[in-house]
Parts: C-alpha cells; sequence; structure tokens
C-alpha cells in the first residue's frame, strides 16, 4: 500500500489521503469469496477432468449412465426370463411374477428391458464414437492438410451435413431386407459425421496456427506425429463433447428407426419394444406397462448424456466457467452496496 | 502548469477471480489526473495498467472485483456510484478508447448509429435530426466524410475505425476520455496521424486523457505526466521530460535504456534480465529486487512506498532513494 | 451475392449427389434390381410383360442410358410409376403427402425457432437466476428425448385419456379441404399435437444454442462499448448481442430441416397424419419401392431449398456478406 505525503504540484488534500475502502487481504478475500484449493485427490487429474467432475450436472449424468450401463452389461444375469421367448401369458399386470407385466406376447418386459438396454446403448455407443472418429479424421485432414484436400473433404463434409439423414437411412434400409441394429449402428456412423468433422476442421485450422505446431514442423517432425501429439491433445475436449452427442445421435436415431419399423423385428432393443407396442395398441388396450418402461429407459439416457455435455461444455468455454464465480462476485459487491459494472 | 484534480484514486485494488485462487493484479495505487493534462500509464503487458483504465470507467470484466479503494470524480468516488448516477457518468463524463477498434464497433450496424446511439440516450431533447447532425459534427472532427456515416465498420480501414472509435468517444463531450493502447494495433504511420489527432482535439476541447500503452517513446512526446506502473504497483510518477532524462526508480531507468535513442550515438541496448513475478507467487518486500542490479536487503523485506521527492519533482518507491 | 451464387452452386452439386446416390442404389444391391423391385408383381405377369415393366421403369439399355432417362423425367417432375400399384404414378401421391408434411415442417420449425430464440436471450441475460437454472437443463433434456416418446406421451395424455385433441389424421374425416374457415380450423386442431410434438424436442437446441453464444458474445469489446456508452440495457440487449448472436443461429437453421423433417416422420406415424412419413413406412411394408426413392428425391430437395433460404437470410442479416468489402 503507498502513501501520499507530498507537496509541491502534487498537492493531495487531507480527504484523500485517508484510507477510504480498504480493500480485504487475499486470505480474507477467498475466505469471503469461499475460494479454496481443490482437494489433493483432485488436483490429480489434469484441469479439464477437474473442470467436469466439479460441476454437479455432469457428474450426475455420469453417474445415472454408469448405472445403466452396468446393468445393461450385467443382463444376463439380472433378468429373471429369457427376453426372447414367452415366458408368460400376454399382457399380465406387472407384479410379482413379472416385475414390470409381460408384452402382447407374452414376454417378461424387465428381461427385455435388461436386454434391450444392452443391444440400444452398444449399438448407440458405437455408432457415435464411429461418427467421432470418421469426423475427427476427416476433419483433421481438411484442417490441417488444407488446399485441394480441404476444398474436396468440405465439400463432402457439407454434403454430409445438409443431406437429411432419415429418407436416406430409410432408403438404404429398406432395400436391405432386415436390419439388424448392428446394420443401423453402421448407417448412422455414415450419416451422423458431419458435424463432428465440421467442428474439428475449425478447431485444427485454429491450432495450426499456433507457435508449438509451427515449432514441431520446422524441427522436421512427421506430420502424422504432429497431429498426434501436438494438435488433438488440444482439442481433446472437443472430441469428447463431439462424441457424447454423436451417442446421443446414435440412441436416439436407432430407437426412432426402430419405432418406425425400419428394424429387425425379432431384436430385442428398447426401439422395437416400442415398435411392438405400437403394433399391438398397447396404449389403446390399457396394457401401458409395454409402452412406459422403454419409453423412459431412452428418456432417461438421453437425459444424462445431455447432463455430462453441459460438464463437457464448460471444459471448452472459459466463459461459461467464468460464470460460476460471478453469483459470489456479485453478492461480494452487494453487501458493500455496490453494483456490478458489467455483466 | 496543470492545477484543479480531475480525478483522484486512492489505494486502488483489483483482483481476478480464479476458481482455486485470486490474483491481486492492481495493488492498492494511487494517483491523480488534472484537469486539461494527458497522463500517461505505462507498464510491460500484464502489469496491470488495462485493468486500472477499465477499474476508473467502472468496465471490470468478470472475473474480475475491484475490491477495495476509491475513484473520486470531481469529487464522488465513482466506485460508489448507483446505477442512476452512474448512467451519469457514463460517457457524459468519461469515455473510453478501446485498444481493437474492429472488436470495439458492432459489425452489424451502422457507424452512424453507433454514434447516434449514445446522443439520444443522453441528450433525447435533440432527437433523431440533432443526434445526425453533431453525428456529422464528430465525423468531420475526426476528418471523415460524412457521406460515409451509413457504412458498416467492416467497410473501413483501420486507422480510420480508430477514428470513428474517437468520434463516438467525443460525442458527448467528456471531461476524461481513457485511451487503451489506442494505437498499438496500428502501423507507425497511421498512428502518428491518430496521435496528432488526439493532440489537436484535446487542446481545441480541452479534455483530459488518461493514456495506456507499453511504448514509453509515444507516451513521452504526448503525455504531460507519466506513471509506470510494475507487477500491479505504481513504482514512479513523474513529468515527461524527466522520465527518460532523470529517472529515479531502476525500473525506469532500465526501460529508458532498452530504447534506442532516433539521435546521438548507437548505444549498446540493455534489456531487463528476468521476467515479472507470478502474481500468485509474489517476492516479499519490492517486486522488483529479484531483477534489480542494485537491490539491498531491505529491498527483500519491505516494500518501498511511493514517495514524493522535491529534487525530482516526482514520486517514486525505491529504498535506495530515501 | 457471390456468396449466394458459390451456395447455390454447391446446393446444386449436393443434389445431383443425392439424385445420383438414388440412382445407383437400387443397382448396387446384390441381385437383379429387377427381380426384388417387382416381386410384388412377379408371377402375376407374363416375360413381355416383364420385358415392358422393364423398359417403362427405366431399366433397360446401358447404364448411362439409363441415368439420362432417369434426369430427364426428374426434370419433368416425373418420378416413376409406382411398383405396387402399377399404373398409378408417383408423382400424384407424393405431392399430396408433401404438402401435409411440409405443413406440419414449416410451423414446427417457425415456432421452435422463435420460441427457443426468445427463451434464449432471456436465459443469457438473466444467467444463473431462477428462470435459467431451471429451465435451461429442463429444455436441453427434452432435446435429447426421442420424437416417438414425446409423440406417444401426447397422444396418450390428450388424445386418448382425456379426448380434448383428436386421435389422428390431418382434418375432420368428414370434411373435404378447401380454402374456407372451417377447413382451416378444422387442420388447425388436428395440427396441434403433431405440432407439439415435434416442437417439444426441437426447440431446447435453440434455447441453448442462442443462450451460449449470447454468453460468449457478453465479453465483447463492443459491448463492454455499448455498456460503457450508458445505452439503455433493452438496446444493449437487443442492438449490440441478440443482433449478433443470431447469425450462426441462422446457419444451424438450414442444418436442422434435416431433424425436424425426422421428427415430423415419427409424428405422422403416431398421429397417423398422411404425409410422406405414414405414406413412406406403408411403402416400406409393401416394397414400393418407386415411392421410398422419389421422397429421398424430393426431400433432399426441400432440405436444400430451406438452406438457401437460410442463405438469403444470412445475407440479409450479416452486412459483412453483402458488400465486397472484406475485413
Amino acid at each position: 500500500m503507498s502513501e501520499l505525503t507530498e507537496s509541491g504540484p502534487f498537492i493531495a488534500t487531507q480527504q484523500s489521503v485517508t484510507n477510504g475502502n480498504p480493500a480485504p487481504t487475499l486470505d480474507a478475500l477467498m475466505g469471503e469469496l469461499k475460494i479454496k484449493r481443490r482437494p489433493g485427490f483432485l488436483r490429480r487429474f489434469p484441469s479439464g477432468v477437474q473442470t467436469f467432475l466439479t460441476n454437479g450436472k455432469g457428474v450426475a449424468g455420469l453417474i445415472i449412465l454408469t448405472v445403466f450401463v452396468v446393468m445393461a452389461a450385467l443382463a444376463p444375469l439380472l433378468s429373471p426370463y429369457d427376453p426372447y421367448r414367452r415366458a408368460g401369458k400376454p399382457h399380465v399386470q406387472p407384479g410379482v411374477e413379472h416385475f414390470l407385466g409381460t408384452s402382447r406376447q407374452g414376454k417378461d418386459i424387465f428381461s427385455q428391458l435388461l436386454e434391450g438396454g444392452r443391444t440400444s446403448l452398444t449399438v448407440g455407443f458405437i455408432a457415435g464414437i464411429s461418427a467421432t472418429l470418421i469426423g475427427l479424421a476427416v476433419g483433421i485432414s481438411a484442417g490441417y492438410f488444407g488446399g485441394k484436400v480441404d476444398e474436396v473433404l468440405t465439400f463432402f463434409v457439407n454434403v454430409a451435413l445438409v443431406l437429411p439423414a432419415l429418407p436416406l437411412i430409410i432408403v438404404l434400409a429398406s432395400f436391405v431386407e432386415e436390419a439388424s441394429p448392428t446394420i443401423i449402428g453402421l448407417v448412422l456412423a455414415f450419416t451422423g459425421w458431419g458435424w463432428s468433422a465440421r467442428t474439428i476442421r475449425t478447431q485444427t485450422l485454429s491450432i495450426k496456427s499456433r507457435e508449438f505446431v509451427l515449432a514441431a514442423e520446422l524441427m522436421g517432425e512427421k506430420k502424422w506425429r504432429i497431429i498426434v501429439r501436438e494438435i488433438l491433445p488440444n482439442m481433446s475436449s472437443f472430441v469428447v463433447g463431439g462424441a457424447v452427442l454423436a451417442t446421443i445421435y446414435g440412441i436416439l436415431a436407432e430407437a426412432a428407426l426402430e419405432f418406425i419399423g425400419l428394424g429387425s423385428p425379432s431384436s430385442v432393443t428398447w426401439g422395437t419394444m416400442l415398435y411392438w407396442a405400437q403394433r399391438s395398441q398397447s396404449l389403446q388396450t390399457g396394457a401401458w406397462w409395454e409402452v412406459w418402461p422403454p419409453a423412459v429407459a431412452i428418456m432417461v439416457t438421453g437425459a444424462a448424456l445431455v447432463l455430462i455435455n453441459f460438464g463437457v461444455d464448460e471444459i471448452t468455454s472459459p466463459q461459461l466457467r467464468a460464470a460460476r464465480l460471478g453469483g459470489r462476485i456479485k453478492k461480494f459487491l452487494k453487501r458493500r452496496g455496490r453494483s456490478v459494472d458489467v455483466f | 502548469m496543470f492545477s484543479e484534480t480531475l480525478m483522484e484514486v486512492r489505494n486502488l485494488t483489483v483482483d481476478y477471480v480464479g476458481e482455486t485462487s485470486i490474483a491481486r493484479a492492481v495493488n492498492g495505487i494511487s494517483f491523480d489526473i488534472r484537469k486539461g493534462e494527458a497522463f500517461g500509464l505505462a507498464g510491460e503487458s500484464g502489469c496491470g495498467k488495462s485493468t486500472v483504465a477499465f477499474a476508473l470507467a467502472r468496465l471490470t470484466r468478470l472475473p474480475g472485483l475491484v475490491s477495495g479503494g476509491t475513484v473520486r470524480f470531481e469529487g464522488h468516488d465513482v466506485l460508489q456510484f448507483s446505477k442512476a448516477r452512474l448512467k451519469a457518468y457514463r460517457w457524459r463524463e468519461t469515455s473510453f478508447v478501446f485498444q481493437s477498434a474492429m472488436n470495439a464497433l458492432n459489425p452489424v450496424i451502422t457507424v452512424a448509429e453507433q454514434i447516434m446511439d449514445v446522443i439520444e440516450t443522453h441528450q433525447p431533447q435533440l432527437g433523431k435530426r440533432g443526434a445526425r447532425a453533431r453525428a456529422v459534427e464528430m465525423f468531420e472532427l475526426v476528418g471523415i466524410p460524412s457521406q460515409r456515416l451509413d457504412d458498416f465498420p467492416h467497410q473501413f480501414s483501420g486507422g480510420m475505425r480508430q477514428r470513428i472509435c474517437i468520434a463516438i468517444a467525443l460525442a458527448l463531450n467528456p471531461k476524461l476520455i481513457i485511451m487503451d493502447e489506442p494505437t498499438t494495433a496500428l502501423d507507425v504511420v497511421v498512428q502518428r496521424d491518430i496521435i496528432e489527432q488526439i493532440v489537436e482535439l484535446k487542446s481545441r476541447l480541452g479534455f483530459s486523457v488518461l493514456f495506456i500503452t507499453h511504448d514509453l517513446g509515444l507516451m513521452i512526446e504526448f503525455c504531460d505526466r507519466i506513471g509506470v506502473m510494475y507487477s500491479g504497483e505504481l513504482v514512479e510518477v513523474a513529468a515527461a521530460s524527466s522520465i527518460l532524462t532523470a529517472p529515479q526508480h531502476p525500473y525506469t531507468r532500465a526501460l529508458g535504456n532498452s530504447f534506442p535513442p532516433l539521435t546521438g550515438p548507437r548505444r549498446r541496448l540493455e534489456g531487463i534480465a528476468g521476467s515479472p513475478p507470478d502474481l500468485r507467487a509474489l517476492p516479499q518486500g519490492c517486486r522488483f529486487s529479484p531483477r534489480c542490479s542494485r537491490a539491498m536487503d531491505v529491498c527483500t523485506q519491505v516494500a518501498p512506498p511511493l514517495k514524493y521527492y522535491p529534487q525530482s519533482q516526482g514520486q517514486a518507491a525505491c529504498h535506495l532513494l530515501q | 451475392m457471390a456468396f449466394l451464387a458459390r451456395r447455390l452452386g454447391f446446393y446444386f452439386a449436393a443434389f445431383m449427389v443425392a439424385i445420383t446416390l438414388n440412382f445407383f442404389l437400387p443397382r448396387w444391391m446384390p441381385g437383379d434390381p429387377t427381380t426384388r423391385i417387382f416381386m410384388a408383381l412377379r408371377g402375376k405377369m407374363r416375360p413381355d410383360q416383364m420385358e415392358m415393366l422393364k423398359k417403362a421403369y427405366g431399366y433397360d439399355g446401358s447404364l448411362l442410358e439409363q441415368y439420362g432417362q432417369y434426369l430427364w423425367k426428374l426434370l419433368h417432375l416425373d418420378f416413376g410409376i409406382s411398383t405396387v400399384n402399377f399404373p398409378e404414378p408417383t408423382s400424384s401421391l407424393l405431392f399430396y403427402a408433401a404438402g401435409w408434411t411440409l405443413f406440419l415442417v414449416g410451423v414446427a420449425t417457425f415456432l421452435s425457432f422463435g420460441i427457443g430464440l426468445v427463451m434464449g436471450i432471456y436465459s443469457a441475460w438473466h444467467r444463473g437466476g431462477f428462470f435459467d437454472s431451471v429451465f435451461t437443463p429442463i429444455n436441453v433434456m427434452m432435446n435429447a428425448f426421442t420424437p416417438a416418446v414425446v409423440a406417444l406421451l401426447l397422444w396418450y395424455a390428450f388424445a386418448l385419456e382425456w379426448a380434448v385433441f383428436p386421435l389422428g389424421r390431418a382434418h375432420d374425416i368428414n370434411l373435404v379441404p378447401g380454402w374456407n374457415w372451417e377447413s382451416a380450423v378444422s387442420i388447425s386442431w388436428h395440427a396441434v399435437l403433431p405440432v407439439l410434438s415435434i416442437v417439444l424436442v426441437n426447440f431446447g437446441s435453440w434455447h441453448l444454442g442462442m443462450r451460449n453464444t449470447m454468453i460468449n458474445l457478453l465479453n465483447e469489446d463492443f459491448v463492454v462499448l455499448a455498456k460503457a456508452k450508458g445505452l439503455s440495457d433493452r438496446r444493449v440487449r437487443y442492438r449490440y448481442v441478440a443482433r449478433n448472436a443470431i447469425l450462426p443461429q441462422i446457419t444451424s437453421l438450414a442444418l436442422s430441416v434435416g431433424f425436424v423433417f425426422g421428427g415430423a416422420f415419427i409424428s405422422e406415424v403416431v398421429f397417423n397424419y398422411p404425409g410422406l412419413g405414414k405414406f413412406t413406412l406403408n411403402a416400406i411394408e409393401s416394397r414400393d419401392y418407386t415411392f421410398i426413392q422419389a421422397q429421398l428425391t424430393l426431400l433432399t430437395c426441400s432440405v436444400l431449398i430451406a438452406n438457401l433460404i437460410s442463405d438469403v437470410l444470412n445475407v440479409i442479416f450479416d452486412p459483412r456478406l453483402r458488400t465486397s468489402g472484406g475485413h
């Protein structure tokens, strides 16, 4: 802190010498704003992961998703009946014998839900991750190599983005007699990579011009090594975000396609469960238990992924991170009768 | 020369709040700006001078926080202003010129609207006609043909955009204009043009200027008094003429030595060894002591206060002078 | 304007890709395309009649000749003849169904975009407040609900349980639609639930997109300058922030049209709405390949036109695209 004791052309008035509104010490300020260092075990992770783990929404989504994945993985152990065969009378109400009742064909809904989860989640994840990988490969190549390669690849990216996915998938699926979930997954990957590619390309372009990349190039590093070691790590949060979104798309689109009848009716997935429920007019006949379990399962999975995405969003955008502190800063000012300057 | 005080800054402290730590970017600085004078704030990147500029104009962005101090503008503490009083302060009494004119202008509306909206907000009695007339007047003042009023920012060159920003800053005839590195983004020739324009306008209209830059040479030509900042603190305040000729603080002296003189014999340039301290791990005592060639024991224990020394007619914060 | 010309060129190229794909798909599938396509008619016709059929469907001659014929027919809006209801031309059914789907999609897009944007602006401005903390996550999560589930929910609740809205169809079954008040009311009433099911799933993404874009803009110099100028809150919010934030949303609008079509398809299934979705599914079951292919062509065309509209909007809203002034 500085004092002003002066004379001459720097005359300070008596009033201004007294220290009005002293600033709290750093420690006091940290206490007041509740800023503290993160616990030790958390600090071992990279900063991006730390941001994610301290975001309530992201962690909640991750927990929900993990529960679902575990249950689906343990499906053979947890299902009381064989989901593919008749297990009881048709349209039995939920009760002790059949936890969620039975379908029109007498198959146990709970077992189907678990088995269906296995297939739906697997296909959704694979479709989402495949789409992300394709997008990553195309995006990085277009962004890094530039020139003609960029022009050609960008054209294809734009075409993939612009052509409507569902009609195209319908055409493809109708020519294949019975589209098993795997085929649907592949088709979804082939139509859904566009968005990832575009985002990755933009990121690659901005990272490419940074100094450490130029330095690596001047040192004569091989191109693919530069891509993997310098560029990729810097956009990892975007890749993860893109993968989460692509997975949402994969799971939902798969369910939707099977719902309208494009899937293989003999397979058991959440989508086909809805298809059969619609087919057998369950809602009209009051057999709600055939419809709501797969419906809710899809909704909750989607919601969990969205929550995870909220967490990942914070990693990529510093503004959203700063917003966490905004509330506390505003309260600090309010307590002293002051207002925030800008937002 | 300049006798009346326009703005008194006392013990201004600005912090940047992070998720796990707080960095004190400005540590209790105090200085005055007189009516009609050009006060420069110099220092290297990251020393906090832009932060001071924003704080004085009440433009501190999150996660920045003005945690202490007073900023008295004609006697009233700006930091305590209510929303209504702040609105009157904004632009009518203090205006701001940003570093990057391209970023400071809204790309989707005409430049005419960007001058007129501030006039219409603060002087609604003028109406649209009056606002337009004033906009034309402002453009002529900075030397842009008024036919271009209805163009968009991207249609102007860098230098012209900065002139537009200056025109906007002058629109309400403020008493103080804070300029944050207004010419850093421009090439030298345009830089000279802009500075000359500001000088001419200042002598004509009589406003004060707080001029922020890292270019010490430019500042010495333009400003009346200069404050040198280092790592969030003021280390020297003196008349522009004596900053280079009779620097009191070792940092100021080192800064002067790192500028090649345009005339005179070629001299060996000396940089300043080391780098500014990390705000989260500050040295005890004087913040410059790790890099000071003449540091004494007391320098590493006690922080020197900013004191006025009549022999140099300036203020400095250094144990060597006591 | 060079910008628009370039976009038009791209759309034309994309369209060519789509219809070429459409042309080659049946020919790439294993086996003779004709056997699959005419499966429904097999056994009912003599061999020489089959030969004539092949000709009628454009499956004779060299590949190049077939392609030329295909393009020529398209130019005349001739989508071919139904493989199931021979010799019914596909166009009539196609355009009838397309009309209803486009109606749903148009209204739904307009509503989702509008509502989402308004909510996004409000959330961004009152960031962290009640509305933002509660509704932003909810709206975005609804975005992740599959349209099938939302449509079923709505149908169950409002058409079945509490019979507020009709169970399905585009208009009253006894009504012959025309340009009169009665038709308008009936059609609107029947459209409420289908449109709502599409809107509920889509508006969340506009909400989040607009909100995040605006929050990112709040740190820009020109917004801070607007605040520094003492301009009214309203002015800063709309003229400076929202006006700039809307630009990327317009670009996304074009991309989202494809998804909205998907959602519309599903709603049509649930609500028995006579649009492309329902008829395409019928076509899948009855193996009417001509219809399936035709809907791809038509839908691609619609999406590309929607993209073009979005580009025009972009030029209107972003002065930087108008003049060739450069940055």
